[in-house]
């Protein structure tokens, strides 16, 4: 038995050298997304995102060349991610992350990332008080529930859209989205006329239609999560006829998503949503990333919010390795960096905030039409420098 | 009053709608004894048909529905020959291990052909929108739901359940070895009931495609309203089915409507309720 265990001790001893070895030029980067169950969809934007960002940039950043580890989270799932996390952060040695995906998985992640020391880009998960408060080595590259919630609520008393009624789905960003969007609508001087909370798993919404439409409201403000409950919320408010009969429907950019707003089809027209990227953004960048990325990884699944994340965070993680470049990797260095940093996105400007790491960026209004028979949300007004708070 | 009939009639409509989901899986589980978890894959694989036939070879709404029911049924028989038959005379556990198993293969294997993304579908106009029925805005599909569902009912009742073949069926299961030897065809009578029951899960998969979409992840988001469906109205019985199809959709969609916090809470309580009372379900037949 002494025996086994010194051959095991001694073998260690060489695989730790091992990796020590060639640390300085290799860096290792977790993925932690959805490559299947309901979040796939998400896994496989993101892995066409860093196909192309790699195609253009090449993968060795600084110097180092980056090495991938990617896990699957398979959903909102915080013991599976926070197992894959402890798993790639302590066996996997990986000193950047991107992910994990949704709230709870980043909250499981924390204490993980923190004590190890290890960047972590939040790519999908918006909820307020993470950033910055859960650990200091998370950045986000996606966006924070108030900066999509509140800015509808101006628009719609600007309109006449005045009584407004707010259907959001029942868990924590569902609720900090009601906060944010009954509280902005009151200091615009709209009324709430009514609220619904719906439940996650809900094939049923006539209930919650009728009831909406007995209150008479001008505007309905839908707050779904990604997936089917935002395109049958969508599908039931249009066969219902509350869209027919002039009530306007409003909502963050989540329920119109390019990725299942087809499935959705003409019952989206017209939707007036908050987004932080769409397809359409008229900039040279983004015309150029679109066509690239349909190029290298074809027309299905559509360009959604995942991709633009992931492809911001690499940008981050690109720069941040450059600057490093020649020494081995320092992560307090690079989050000093990244804290900070405005870059142009295909998205529009971004900045990380200095202080907490969150992301400051234009919020657009936008309408889904149809452009050459394609369901689209076009920008009709941006609003620069949303906070996120 | 008026409010409260259009919640009735939505609610009648969401309960036909969980009836014509989960009779499929009502037949195999009922009739066979057999414990097939994968109906829910066979629903989603119905949609799938439905989309394709009609968008490929541009096929009309109507005529997908027997498509669908025909195609799956097909499906189902292949599977239930080269699998599922060994799997008839074992414990409940084993069936449910073997048949979720199947659940995940067919996920990926939709995922592989179809790829992830939510299906585009439409149902066509004169389905669509709402009509004008003795004062009432219904919703037509909802309309149309009720007539299917209704007229499925029938047929399966009076075709299915009340007739020779469905006696022989019973015989079947409850002993197989008797049934063989007056003479009955017992691997017949299986293969044919299980693909009338995969047929009929098929059939509602095209059938709630527009309410409740189609994608990969279609059998595990809605498997666990069809196991309250038909564990609710009594293993079994196809009228039991219908009624507790009824009865948990009216209900859902009355407390949605009159008392929304308590959300969807309702039908899980329901279901305990029953549950507790009896055992065997609504309609269950005594063991």
């Amino acid at each position: 038995m002494r025996a086994l265990m010194s051959a095991l001790t001694v073998i260690g001893l060489f695989l730790g050298l091992g990796t020590h070895a060639d640390a300085e030029d290799t860096i290792k980067i977790g993925v932690l997304v959805g490559y299947s169950g309901i979040s796939l969809l998400s896994g496989q934007l993101t892995d066409g995102a860093i196909k192309l960002f790699q195609k253009r940039y090449g993968d060795a950043p600084g110097g180092k060349k980056i090495e991938l580890i990617r896990r699957d989270t398979t959903g909102p799932n915080p013991e599976v991610a926070k197992r894959l996390v402890q798993e790639v952060v302590t066996r996997g040695k990986a000193q950047i992350l991107i992910g994990p995906d949704f709230t709870p998985n980043t909250l499981a992640a924390a204490p993980i990332v923190t004590e190890a020391k290890v960047p972590t880009f939040v790519i999908g998960a918006a909820t307020s008080g993470i950033i910055g408060e859960k650990s200091p080595y998370f950045t986000r590259t996606f966006f924070a529930i108030p900066q999509l919630c509140k800015p509808l609520a101006g628009y719609a008393v600007q309109h006449n859209w005045k009584r407004v009624y707010l259907m959001v789905a029942d868990f924590a960003p569902g609720h900090d989205c009601e906060k944010y969007f009954s509280a902005a609508l009151a200091e615009a001087g709209g009324t709430l006329v009514g609220n619904v909370r719906i439940p996650l798993s809900n094939p049923e919404f006539s209930a919650y239609t009728q009831r909406i439409k007995d209150s008479k409201p001008d505007g309905l403000f839908i707050f779904m999560p990604l997936g089917e409950p935002s395109i049958g919320s969508l599908r039931a408010v249009n066969d219902s006829g509350l869209k027919a009969s002039g009530v306007k429907i409003m909502g963050t950019g989540d329920i119109t998503d390019e990725t299942y707003v087809d499935a959705i089809g003409d019952a989206a027209l017209g939707t007036i949503t908050t987004g932080i990227y769409s397809t359409q953004h008229d900039s040279a960048m983004n015309k150029e990333f679109v066509k690239d990325f349909e190029a290298l990884n074809g027309k299905s699944p559509r360009i959604g919010w995942s991709a633009i994340s992931v492809w911001d965070a690499l940008r981050l993680i690109y720069d941040g390795l450059d600057a490093q470049a020649g020494s081995s990797f320092d992560p307090d260095k690079f989050m000093a960096f990244v804290h900070g940093r405005s870059f142009e996105s295909p998205r529009g400007p971004i900045t990380i905030d200095k202080g907490n790491g969150d992301i400051i960026q234009n919020v657009y209004i936008r309408r889904t039409d149809k452009v050459d028979g394609v369901l689209q949300n076009v920008e009709i007004t941006s609003m620069p420098n949303e906070g996120f708070r | 009053m008026i409010s409260f009939l259009t919640v009735l009639f939505n609610g009648i409509a969401y309960g036909m709608l969980l009836f014509i989901m989960s009779v499929g899986l009502s037949v195999t589980m009922g009739m066979m004894n057999f414990v097939n978890l994968a109906q829910a894959s066979f629903s989603m694989l119905g949609g799938y048909v439905m989309v394709a036939v009609t968008q490929t070879f541009g096929i009309p709404f109507l005529l997908s529905l027997p498509i669908a029911f025909v195609a799956v049924g097909i499906v189902s028989l292949v599977i239930e020959r080269l699998v599922f038959r060994h799997f008839y005379g074992t414990d409940d556990l084993t069936q449910v291990l073997l048949t979720i198993g199947v659940v995940f293969m067919s996920i990926a294997i939709v995922t592989y052909f179809w790829g992830g993304t939510y299906r585009q579908f439409s149902v066509p106009p004169w389905l669509s929108g709402q009509q004008e029925v003795l004062g009432f805005t219904l919703e037509r599909y909802r309309v149309f739901l009720v007539v299917v569902g209704g007229a499925l009912a029938i047929a399966l009742v009076f075709g299915l359940e009340r007739t020779r073949f469905g006696a022989i069926a019973r015989a079947c299961v409850d002993n197989g070895r008797v049934a063989r030897a007056c003479g009955l065809n017992t691997d017949l009578v299986f293969a044919i009931t299980f693909a009338i029951g995969g047929g009929l899960a098929g059939l509602a998969g095209a059938l709630s495609a527009n309410l409740l979409g189609i994608d990969p992840n279609f059998p595990l988001r809605y498997l666990v309203y069809l196991l309250i469906v038909v564990s609710v109205g009594g293993i079994g019985t196809i009228s039991g089915t219908l009624i507790a199809g009824l009865m948990l959709g009216v209900a859902d969609v009355a407390v949605k409507y009159y008392a929304p916090q308590l959300g969807g809470f309702v039908i899980y309580v329901i279901t305990v309720a029953v549950m507790l009372w009896r055992p065997r379900g609504l309609m269950g037949r005594s063991a």
